[in-house]
Order: structure tokens, then sequence, then C-alpha cells
């Protein structure tokens, strides 16, 4: 069964390595990585914003779980996933990110520590109850869209 | 004054139908306004309510624009930049356009503001802002690229709104301090000063 297993497993690998195409660019990489990073933080936040929109049935356990991926998500350093070079004017079509953020980190980094700071207050608000819930994901909501506004093209 | 014009006399220009739409939108459209800009996850939905309570109301005065009463009909104050150039010349007067309806630049103002709120409620539908706070109900069928458009334009003519809805109660303002004319008045009770045409 293992062996089985395992073969499917080589050649679904197989299978991939030949439909993907690699990415060889080290710049397109890291712009690969922030995004599937960035999509980590969408999916945890979307969670909390599906109960606290009523689309979901609010509860404490899943709550206070995506909290926790987002604490820890938020303890990564995605600094070397914006290297020079990796902006909307270079990489055009590729990603969003605005020169500002090279001409001005020390702002970016700003942004990236209020978010951080909405992240820490979230934690004890997440299984709190919906509504503790609902402000602390709003307010987080909020730096996200703080940084999007200043910092990210509305287009590709 | 210029002893060949009539005098004016307040006419019932407004119908109630026209009146209604007026209010009605100046709410949803301000109300959801502040429900789009200020997001919140408790109130996010009623942004969207609002904006097909708008919808409504656009295709109410397509419509009422075609079949409806003489001043609230699209053909009677369709602007043209000879009429309003001509209206213009008067705009200084100190008393009131005498129009039983829409002047040429009202008009202006009317189709201009109809024609952004249609993109902003058309760019609405599919606009989101990463699927967190608002997510358009044909997002979901649209290409991702088209629906950073529709968001960026959803944005944009948001802020041109404003800009439209503040030239709209300045021309009030105008014309209630400086033409002696409240309009204000007249879209609450339909009724307007008119002056006669000449025979």
């Amino acid at each position: 069964m293992k062996k089985i297993l395992g073969k499917s497993l080589v050649a679904a690998m197989l299978a991939a390595a030949v439909t993907t195409p690699a990415i060889a660019d080290p710049v397109d990489k890291a712009i690969k990585a922030r995004q599937g990073y960035f999509q980590n933080l969408t999916f945890n936040l979307g969670q909390l914003a599906a109960m606290a929109k009523g689309e979901a049935e609010y509860d404490a356990k899943v709550a206070v779980g995506a909290a926790k991926n987002l604490d820890l998500l938020s303890q990564v350093n995605i600094v070397p996933a914006f290297p020079a070079g990796s902006d909307n004017v270079a990489k055009k079509g590729k990603t969003r990110a605005l020169p500002k953020i090279w001409e001005d980190f020390a702002g970016f980094g700003a942004k990236a520590g209020a978010y951080r700071e909405a992240v820490v207050a979230l934690q004890a608000a997440a299984g709190a109850g919906k509504a503790e819930m609902a402000a602390a994901a709003g307010a987080l909501g909020k730096t996200c869209g703080d940084c999007h506004n200043n910092y990210r093209a509305k287009t590709f | 004054m210029d002893n060949e014009k009539t005098p004016l006399q307040k006419e019932a220009v407004w119908d109630l139908p026209t009146r209604l739409f007026h209010w009605l939108l100046a709410l949803s459209v301000c109300v959801g306004w502040y429900l789009g800009n200020y997001r919140d996850f408790t109130t996010i939905n009623w942004h969207f309510y609002l904006g097909y309570a708008t919808i409504c109301l656009l295709i109410f005065r397509l419509i009422w624009g075609i079949i409806g009463p003489p001043s609230a009909r699209f053909s009677s104050f369709f602007p043209t930049p000879k009429s309003v150039l001509q209206y213009l010349k008067t705009i200084r007067d100190r008393e009131p356009s005498g129009v039983a309806g829409h002047s040429p630049l009202g008009g202006l103002s009317v189709i201009a503001l109809l024609t952004l709120l249609s993109i902003q409620v058309a760019t609405g539908l599919f606009a989101e802002d990463d699927s967190l706070f608002a997510t358009g109900p044909l997002s979901k069928y649209a290409d991702a690229n088209w629906v950073l458009f529709a968001n960026d334009i959803h944005h944009k003519v948001s802020r041109l709104l404003l800009i439209f809805i503040g030239l709209h109660l300045a021309a009030v303002l105008f014309y209630h301090l400086w033409k002696r004319e409240n309009l204000l008045g007249a879209m609450i009770t339909g009724k307007k000063s008119v002056r006669k045409q000449q025979q």
C-alpha cells in the first residue's frame, strides 16, 4: 500500500514538474513567496470575517485558531521576500507592490508594526465572544487597508 | 428689472414620485457612502442593501425620465452646449431662473450625477477588497483583473461623487443666497418659481 502511495506521489510530482514551469528568476520567486504569505493572512482573517459578518456561525475554537495562525504568521520575517527590483514598475503585471515601499521602507515597516499590534490585540478578543472578535478583526482589517492604500497599486 | 418679463409665480413642477426618488436617493447614497468608506464587518452588508436600493431607484428614474411628467423627462432638460452657454449668461442675475423644471445647468448636473451613480452601482457589483469586508455579488463570475479594475473605479467614482454632490449643494446655496430662489423648498413641496413663456 505504502509503495503504491509512494509511486503515485512520485508520479504526481513528476506530472506537476512537467506542467508547472519552474520560476528561475530569484525576484519572481520572492514575489510568489510573499503573495503566498499574504494569501495565508487573507485565508485566516477571512474565517474571522465570515463569522463577524454572520456568514458563518461564531465558533470560539475556530476564531482562536485563526487568530493564533495570524500571530505566528506575523512573526515571520517577510523582508527577504521584498528584494530590490520587485516593485510593480520593474515587474509589471506580476505584482502590485509600489516602488514607494523601497523609497520609504521605514514607513512601510511602521504599517507592518501597526498590523502586528492589531494581531496581538486580536489574540485575547478572538475567543471572548462574537462582538469582541468582530471589533478586533475589524481593527485588524483596517491596518491591512491602511497599508494597501499607501503601498499597493489598485490594479496590476 | 426687465419690464418685458412676465412675473414669477409658484407652480407645481416636481411631481411626488420625482421628489420621493430624490430624497430616497439622497438617503441611500449618503448612508451607503458612509458604510462603504468606514467599513465594518457588522454593517458592511447594509452597504450592499443600499446599493441594491440605489439600483432600483436609478432604474425607476430612467423609466420616469421617459414616461414621467414633462419636468422629469430627459428630453425636456437634456442640456446642449448652446443651451448651457445661453443659460450661463443669466447666471449672475439676482432672480430665480423661472424655468418650469431643470435649468440647462441643472440638467447637466442631473445627467452627471445619474451617470456617476450608474457607474458606481455597476462597478460595486463586481468590486471586492481582498474578500474581507466586501465582496460584490457578481465578482465571483468575473476575471480577477476585471474585479481589481472595478474596485479601482468604484473607489475613484466615490471621490468624484463627493465632489459632484458638494457642487450640487453649493449650487442650491448659491440659488438661495444670490438668486433668491428656494430650490430646497421646491424639492420638498414640488412648487417652484416659474415665469410663463411670453406669447
